[in-house]
């Protein structure tokens, strides 16, 4: 009986700690394979559609900013992207070296609002969108490199693959899950791999992975998959 | 890699190189130590540390089993009756020897550390759960395991001493076991420059952080397929091959006078290090 008794005031106890310890613990976010991020708030509300949306063809002068883009290409200031691992964040100078000369919007908030960092020799606390896990390294400079330099794919195309169709946005959030298996399921694809500029190397045109290159019966191109292996971008 | 693709593609994840169907090219990473020239000077642990922002455990965690050296100098003593004690030690630097049928990779239950197709065995630390059973597994016993979360602990990485810590390499929590990459993120460094001028990687373009700092040049590493890297010349010269688990030099009567060997070669796991053994006094 006694015993009976000393296990039921252990199991309550249990029950009541247990109980306890939830409600003290800050529940995580959880992640899915589908999960855009948090709607992130930047200091200044960066107007992608203007720099690199499409011209409006009625109006050439583009002087209508809710209608047209300047067609700017990403890499022009988003320059380490195609040199580096990381992407980088265009320093304030190069946003200061446009506008300087660009009259006509001074005196928008926005811009307003940009020369005020200027003046107080400071740099933009820009937020970080797209941020991966601290163990995950991605490699800017060969996804350009292969789609863009080699393949002479547009580059908007190809940072769209990642980031989306960013000329028709100010970027607050993802529109991408980034998640492991969102990058898997490109790089379990057969791509062709000898388009103009290719480099095959060794032997064995792009072979980073255990599996050999195909040879696509119908029309001969060489298709391989993307790395596979942890150690590209888990180190 | 879900659990049911490691199960259906087991092979994939689990053979030793170099087969036919899966040769190693272009890269196949190996290294040769030179024990003659290494003094046991302990600078290629520390540029280890510092490269690959490895915790500073202290003394008595040490003591209790918990150091995380992944290049450790281990000494030894030959049996000549020296005037001194410390007469005569012979050094050898001892780190993951990257074992192309690497007896860790077996037993991982959840696949954290497999085999990469250049030839290293990568452990990766957000797959690991610390069963810890490679290190149990490991015939070197060079795999580490992080007992506590070193990069919450005041004593490893001080305020602002974490600013000195290595951007490339993951900084690893508790419970996760780590090893010598073989300077990884310097080689995926190379290799993506390499890749993108259309080229493989040349000899001495990428190095180790041991091998950097190695005051006599002990370490030699690169590329054993490319016929122009010191490493690939110096297994030659030495007649070590890769894929035996005993050297043909060695089965001639009376050993043989060339001084390359792999440590624990017989157990097969087809170790990517050579060591080039001490030249004793003896033998002079």
């Amino acid at each position: 009986m006694h015993r009976f008794l000393r296990l039921s005031f252990m199991l309550m106890g249990l029950l009541v700690a247990s109980g306890s310890y939830a409600a003290d613990t800050q529940k995580p976010t959880l992640t899915t394979e589908d999960d855009l991020g948090p709607q992130v708030t930047q200091p200044i509300e960066f107007p992608h559609y203007r720099h690199a949306g499409l011209k409006n063809p009625d109006d050439p002068t583009n002087s209508d900013p809710s209608k047209g883009g300047m067609e700017i290409d990403c890499q022009y200031c988003h320059t380490y992207a195609r040199r580096s691992a990381v992407a980088g964040i265009p320093p304030l100078q190069k946003c200061i070296g446009c506008h300087q000369n660009i009259e006509s919007v001074r005196n928008k908030p926005r811009i307003v609002e940009l020369f005020k960092y200027w003046d107080a020799k400071k740099a933009i606390p820009w937020k970080k969108v797209h941020d991966l896990p601290d163990f995950v390294r991605f490699n800017h400079e060969r996804h350009i490199k292969r789609f863009v330099e080699q393949q002479n794919r547009p580059t908007q195309e190809a940072c769209g693959y990642c980031h989306g169709d960013v000329k028709s946005m100010t970027v607050a959030r993802r529109s991408k899950s980034l998640a492991m298996g969102w990058c898997a399921s490109c790089h379990e694809k057969n791509h062709p791999v000898t388009a103009e500029g290719g480099t095959p190397i060794g032997n064995q045109a792009y072979w980073y992975k255990f599996q050999k290159p195909v040879v696509a019966s119908s029309d001969g191109v060489v298709k391989a998959q993307g790395p596979n292996d942890c150690w590209h971008c888990h180190k | 890699m879900s659990v049911s693709n490691l199960l259906e593609n087991w092979s994939q994840f689990r053979h030793f190189h170099p087969v036919d169907d899966k040769p190693h090219d272009p890269y196949k990473w190996a290294m040769s130590i030179d024990i003659d020239a290494c003094s046991g000077c302990n600078a290629c642990s520390v540029a280890c540390y510092a490269e690959n922002n490895i915790p500073v455990v202290g003394k008595e965690r040490f003591q209790h089993g918990q150091q995380m050296h992944w290049m450790r100098i281990e000494r030894y003593w030959p049996d000549h009756d020296f005037d001194f004690p410390e007469q005569g030690a012979e050094f050898l630097p001892m780190m993951c020897q990257q074992c192309e049928a690497a007896p860790c990779e077996t037993v991982c239950p959840v696949g954290a550390t497999n085999h990469t197709a250049d030839g290293l065995n990568s452990q990766i630390y957000n797959r690991c759960i610390g069963s810890r059973y490679c290190s149990a597994n490991c015939p070197f016993k060079v795999r580490y395991f992080n007992w506590y979360d070193y990069p919450t602990d005041e004593t490893v990485w001080p305020a602002e001493m974490n600013r000195q810590l290595n951007p490339d390499v993951s900084v690893r929590g508790k419970g996760v076991m780590e090893k010598c990459t073989f300077c990884v993120q310097r080689l995926r460094a190379a290799e993506v420059t390499a890749k993108g001028e259309g080229r493989i990687v040349r000899e001495g373009e990428v190095q180790t952080a041991c091998q950097q700092a190695c005051p006599t040049s002990a370490i030699s590493f690169g590329n054993l397929v490319d016929p122009e890297s010191r490493v690939h010349k110096q297994w030659q010269a030495q007649q070590v091959e890769m894929n035996v688990d005993e050297q043909e030099k060695d089965k001639e009567p009376g050993g043989s006078h060339l001084r390359g060997y792999r440590i624990l070669e017989e157990l097969r796991p087809y170790p990517s290090v050579m060591y080039l053994e001490r030249v004793r006094e003896s033998a002079i």
